[in-house]
């Protein structure tokens, strides 16, 4: 009994000691100088178009419509939509200088939250999300007491320019940590539950696909299933273990290390940049006070003196309160991105030509869209079609164009769903284009690729051949592969597809 | 920190970590997502769907003189996040009415009779460079666009028509490429019987029958 409440005791000490433990907040004031930053570079490329995406003059379609709730948030006029942006953009710039930081983050939060809400198509994804929880702990975090204005203000007050940075207890960093172990094993259960993504089809698909940004690294490793095959299996692993090895002290920066790497393998592959660019932000709430120690201790020749500092910030004689001089900085913004975008007259119904026109497209044109649709091909069935000789995790490892006798040429085509259940056949013709050996099999419609198996025996001479792959009659795709050597006086393993 | 402080810190941490958590266990047990937009700020599904086929939208409207135009922001289309259009995220046709009716009332065109939302789709290892076509692939890129009439909307972009999606279309095609299969759907019938109460003894209103049994999805 004794045993037990004492083990209860020390969860308890431990539990307190994770959450309320006292630092100097770095990590926290880290975050909160880069991610609103980050946040903000799709915002502000969102800027001038304010009255499209989030007011009733546009076409916002709130994430509510998209879950088939209807419109739950009002959608205000261009005029008020545009002054709370432009106030969402100034809090979230204050916050990054960490001027009247937790009102600047309070109201930039809200409102971040707001407009992604507002646009389920094209502002809201999950980095969204991800930027929206960390805005939130930054919020009740008291980033803002270090390398800030505010606190720059404070010193100023206080006339103590070198005073030491105060702690605080470090929950909401902890907080903003856990986050991230959410995120990565939401993650892996997703991947989990995903089966083509162990095949690497899943991620191949995506690389090919053209919704991010430029991904040329990632169109190239699409075709290597092998590789996503392994980078899938350690991708769940790591996403899992993040969460258990993130605070061993002795780790922690080895997990980081491989979560940037993994973070920066999805711009270079799947070409995203702002979802890298958050989830970094974020890593630097790991950042603890002896890190920064760490970091210091080496830079310190670098370190510019108190006197060089003063030297740098103007004297700035207090005239006005911060929070008088910060509401009117941000009225002025506000009113300023309301007449800019007003001069911008982004539909152009100002202009003197009137309203623009649409473009008419040629009649044949709008046919050719319109015309009955056309059958999807047999070839379209399919994406691939490759020779090797060994496989990976049921995937061809490695392509060949020449073999040996008694090697056996393993044949692989992958498949495009949805398809029917098909016939596949596979044919080797000589170099005259007369056929030698086929063989067929069933491909269900849940299959994403088939294989064939042909061991070449003494049938065959030295010289020049293809593989054909043929589907309901039609030849598909070909493959020329050579053979070399001398043929073997006797076969092995009868059962594979062999001559 | 004061008792009470830390009192209302720990309820703040407990709600904290008690909503992602059941983010996890919902999106791992597939419950209580449907319909549920705050679920989104729980659920971590990045990259969970996926097809094999590239898709674009094209709209296109049909005047009352026959002609057609390309229903399209001739301010310039916003590019959320790369090359593409807002629109062409929008695959499920949640913007399609609103995008139409925005952009015939901001412009200029003669009078608009209807207009069509097409897809177009084509295989997406045509999306590949032709250096990379020519590594990969032993057989000449003829790359071939299927389209598809997926609605027919009216000049103020109401649905007067709706079709399947072509994926799904397609989906059904290889599905019903089954003989039997074939036949035993034409001679089921769907019987909903149970799908109203005639008239509710209490109230004297028809009431909806929670009890029914419906097509799954899942």
């Amino acid at each position: 009994m004794n045993r037990s409440r004492q083990q209860d005791m020390n969860l308890r000490q431990s539990l307190s000691k994770f959450f309320f433990e006292e630092q100097v907040p770095f990590g926290a004031a880290l975050t909160r100088i880069f991610l609103p930053l980050m946040a903000l570079l799709p915002m502000l490329m969102r800027f001038p178009r304010v009255r499209e995406l989030y007011s009733s003059d546009g076409t916002p379609v709130q994430m509510f419509e998209v879950f088939g709730n209807g419109e739950v948030l009002p959608v205000l006029n261009p005029g008020p939509a545009i002054m709370l942006y432009s106030l969402m953009v100034f809090c979230l710039l204050c916050a990054v200088v960490g001027w009247r930081t937790r009102l600047s983050l309070c109201i930039g939060t809200a409102l971040y939250a707001y407009f992604n809400l507002i646009d389920g198509i094209g502002t809201m994804t999950k980095y969204s999300v991800i930027a929206n929880h960390l805005l939130l702990l930054l919020t009740v975090s008291p980033c803002g007491r270090l390398w800030s204005v505010d606190e720059w203000l404070r010193k100023r007050r206080s006339g103590n320019a070198v005073a030491v940075p105060q702690a605080f207890p470090i929950w909401p960093v902890r907080l903003m940590q856990l986050l991230f172990a959410f995120v990565y094993f939401g993650a892996a259960m997703t991947k989990i539950q995903t089966e083509a993504f162990f095949s690497g089809e899943q991620m191949r698909y995506w690389m090919l696909s053209n919704w991010n940004y430029e991904n040329p690294v990632g169109e190239f490793v699409a075709m290597w299933p092998p590789v996503l095959l392994v980078s899938a299996y350690l991708t769940v692993v790591w996403e899992i273990v993040f969460g258990f090895l993130v605070w061993n002290p002795r780790l922690k920066w080895f997990v980081l290390a491989i979560g940037a790497s993994f973070h920066l393998g999805t711009w270079l592959l799947l070409g995203l940049y702002i979802f890298p660019a958050i989830c970094l932000s974020g890593y630097l709430c790991f950042v603890t006070q002896q890190d920064v120690m760490f970091v210091r201790h080496w830079i310190k020749p670098l370190k510019l003196r108190s006197s060089h500092l003063s030297r740098l910030v103007p004297e700035i004689p207090p005239v006005l309160p911060s929070s008088v001089t910060w509401t009117i900085a941000a009225g002025i913004f506000a009113a300023t991105a309301i007449e800019t975008e007003y001069r911008l007259d982004l539909f152009g119904t100002r202009s003197k030509s009137g309203r623009l026109e649409l473009r008419e497209i040629a009649p044949s044109q709008a046919q050719s869209l319109l015309a009955a649709e056309t059958p999807l091909r047999e070839k379209d069935k399919f994406f691939s079609f490759h020779l090797g000789s060994q496989s990976i995790g049921g995937q061809l490892a490695n392509r060949r164009v020449n073999y040996e006798f008694g090697e056996t040429v393993l044949v692989e085509c992958n498949l495009n769903p949805p398809h029917e259940d098909m016939w596949v056949e596979c044919v080797l013709e000589d170099k005259n284009g007369q056929p030698i050996d086929s063989i067929g099999q069933v491909l269900t419609r849940e299959m994403l690729r088939g294989h064939f198996m042909y061991q070449l025996g003494s049938r065959l001479t030295a010289g020049q051949y293809s593989m054909v792959l043929r589907s309901a009659g039609t030849e598909i795709s070909r493959r020329q592969f050579t053979i070399s050597g001398e043929p073997p006086v006797c076969m092995a393993n009868p059962q594979n597809y062999t001559n | 920190m004061s008792r009470t402080g830390r009192w209302c810190v720990g309820l703040f941490i407990g709600c904290y970590l008690g909503i992602l958590t059941l983010g996890i266990v919902a999106h791992c047990l597939k419950i209580g997502l449907s319909g549920n937009t705050l679920s989104y700020y729980v659920v971590w599904d990045m990259f969970c769907g996926w097809n094999a086929y590239d898709q674009r939208t094209h709209l296109i409207a049909e005047s009352e003189s026959g002609r057609y135009y390309e229903v399209s922001e001739p301010w310039g289309a916003f590019r959320p996040y790369g090359k593409l259009g807002r629109i062409q995220y929008d695959v499920y046709n949640h913007m399609v009415s609103k995008h139409i009716d925005h952009i015939l009332s901001h412009t200029k065109h003669e009078p608009i009779n209807r207009v069509f939302v097409v897809q177009e789709f084509w295989p997406k290892q045509y999306n590949l460079p032709e250096s990379l076509w020519k590594q990969n692939f032993g057989r000449e890129r003829d790359k071939l666009s299927y389209y598809h009439l997926r609605a027919v909307c009216n000049n103020e972009g109401r649905f007067v028509n709706n079709y399947p999606d072509w994926l799904n279309q397609q989906q059904m095609n290889a599905v019903g490429d089954n003989p039997r299969l074939r036949h035993e759907v034409q001679q089921a019938r769907a019987s909903f019987g149970t799908w109203s109460i005639p008239t509710d003894s209490t109230s004297g209103m028809q009431e909806q029958n929670t009890a029914i049994l419906m097509p799954s999805t899942n």
